[in-house]
């Protein structure tokens, strides 16, 4: 890319695999006031497909009939308005593109690559391979030809998660939930439920785990560990967070989050992105060798990658639960009853020595509301609680490439839509 | 109508409806093509998770507590040597959070009605 042209590349608007991105490199102070998601007017056509899927009723309709998210606190970030927009009218407004293209071209800045478990079962989608298929591989590989110094992986930090958040339910457990570390805990990976608990069960806060997200972990241990490791500075190093989520541009920004004596995030893209990036770049993805992470940051287990599924997390959890409490080895580690594709899930799982671990899995804020009603009531007997924002989890996140089938299907709505427009705009005048 | 709800139901039904007019408009060929990607999407990917999870040429471990680099980590002479949830680690990997329901309280009191 040219002088010129990286000039030009900043505050612009490009559209990524479908959907429109504002290339804009927020700062720390401006976090409560940024709309990460917006919808464009001149393009919305007023169906309301977004408020359907909006969790909070952020995204309300206006007089014209065009939908409007009313204000960014009401807003989760969470992208599940964008993805089912079947007119792309649903925009992204921070993108760190530019300046993780400029970043990686400078000699002197060391960038690491750091990607969620659920970006790698969906980016292939964006090279005409089948849905679903796992390119975790051809993902790393591309990621070196891209320039990352460093290809660590965020699926490594889920298993410090579980070491982390497994030992914080045992002694949670131990002391019968009393005091300021009440039961039932509850996960706290997803941003976008961190922020719904912050703004509507506040008083619920005591029973999320203090356990940082898995990016929120592998951020401040690059900068120390991961230099320590690699000998570098860590002033030099540049972590880039590859995420199939919208929240985490917000998780990433949260002032608190510079436990390294740095910002711990410099940057968070999502699998849209990272594909536009890799396609620019002009890397032949599908023809690719499979290619494994830099493995003191980055080798992990299965345990790590089904975190990018709704009952993930808690089957990882289990599995390290079950061994630390009855000393016992977990001869099957799949654990099927907790694995969830949308809802609540309540399951008792029996652990020798100790008895039933009572787990929900929730999928969704709306049932996350459901259950916090039930802890705030004081009515509910779980252990632990795992809350994902996206239906489905990670996989079905707001970053993810959005559903070709959702643009397809929408000739026939699209002319019910400008009809329904015109009409309301004529009941107006 | 309920918002925030997911519903597959809904969702299948209106690509149905979708898919019946793209049938109309531009033949069989082109609608064929849409229905196969139709088939859940959320399912296939969540489905390639669990295969690939149990699949030993991808993950040779399945418990985050036999990974060879979390051994490392927790070590006695590792980075994190006191262990899951000691010092060090409540300093880099624990945080605490923060009330917003001023905000929420707020925005009610400018007469904007959420869902919940
Ligand atoms: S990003 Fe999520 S919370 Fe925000 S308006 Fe869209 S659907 Fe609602
Ligand atoms: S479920 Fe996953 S993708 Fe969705 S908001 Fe939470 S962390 Fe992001």
């Amino acid at each position: 890319m040219s002088e010129a042209n990286k000039e030009t590349l900043k505050g612009r608007s490009i559209k990524m695999e479908g959907v429109h991105y504002t290339l804009h490199t927020p700062r720390v102070e401006d976090l409560e006031n940024l709309y990460f998601v917006e919808v464009d007017p001149t393009i919305c056509e007023g169906c309301g497909e977004c408020s359907h899927h909006c969790p909070t009723g952020a995204i309300q309709e206006m007089n014209d009939g065009t939908r409007h998210i009313v204000d960014q606190a009401a807003c989760m970030n969470c992208g599940q308005c964008l993805v089912h927009c079947p007119y792309g009218a649903v925009a992204e407004r921070v993108s760190y593109v530019g300046e993780v293209l400029e970043k990686l071209k400078d000699p002197d800045t060391v960038v690491v690559s750091m990607t969620a478990p659920a970006v790698r079962y969906a980016l292939g989608e964006c090279f005409g391979l089948p849905v679903g298929s796992y390119t975790g591989g051809k993902m790393h590989g591309a990621l070196r030809r891209l320039g990352f110094d460093y290809i660590w992986d965020n699926e490594w930090t889920a298993d410090v998660t579980i070491m982390e958040e497994g030992t914080e339910l045992l002694q949670r457990v131990k002391n019968g939930g009393t005091g300021d570390k009440p039961l039932p805990q509850f996960t706290s990976c997803c941003p976008g439920w961190i922020k719904f608990c912050e703004s509507f069960y506040p008083d619920l806060i005591p029973h999320l785990s203090t356990c940082k997200s898995p990016i929120g972990m592998l951020g401040p241990l690059a900068k120390t560990y991961g230099a320590e490791q690699t000998g570098k500075d860590p002033k030099k190093i540049y972590t880039v967070s590859i995420m199939p989520c919208i929240a985490k541009k917000y998780e990433g920004l949260r002032p608190e989050m510079a436990a390294s004596g740095h910002r711990d995030i410099d940057a968070t893209i999502n699998t849209r992105e990272l594909a536009y990036m890799i396609k620019k770049a002009g890397i032949p993805f599908r023809s690719l060798a499979d290619e494994a992470p830099d493995p003191v940051l980055g080798m992990a287990t299965g345990a790590a990658t089904i975190f990018g599924t709704s009952g993930g997390v808690m089957e990882a959890a289990l599995r390290f639960a079950y061994e630390a409490i009855s000393g016992k080895s977990l001869l099957d580690p799949s654990i099927k009853a907790v694995r969830t594709d949308n809802g609540i899930n309540k399951v008792e799982v029996a652990v020798p020595g100790f008895g039933p671990v009572r787990i929900a899995v929730v999928s969704g804020l709306d049932n996350a509301a459901k259950i916090c009603d039930e802890v705030r009531a004081g009515t509910s007997n779980l252990h632990f609680i795992e809350v994902m924002t996206c239906p489905g989890g990670c996989v079905n996140g707001g970053g993810q490439p959005v559903d070709p089938s959702v643009m397809e299907a929408s000739v026939f709505k699209k002319m019910m839509a400008r009809v329904n427009k015109r009409f309301t705009m004529r009941k107006m005048a | 109508m309920k918002k925030g709800r997911w519903d597959l139901s809904r969702r299948s039904f209106m690509k149905a409806t979708g898919l019946a007019c793209g049938y109309a408009l531009v033949g069989a060929r082109m609608a064929r093509e849409s229905a196969a990607a139709v088939l859940d999407m959320v399912g296939l990917r969540q489905a390639s998770v669990y295969r690939s999870e149990a699949d030993s040429r991808i993950y040779t471990y399945r418990k985050s507590q036999d990974n060879p680099m979390i051994k490392k980590l927790y070590a006695t002479d590792g980075f994190l040597k006191e262990g899951p949830c000691g010092h060090h680690s409540h300093q880099l990997l624990h945080t605490h959070y923060t009330d917003k329901s001023r905000s929420i309280k707020a925005l009610k009191k400018r007469g904007i009605t959420l869902s919940l």
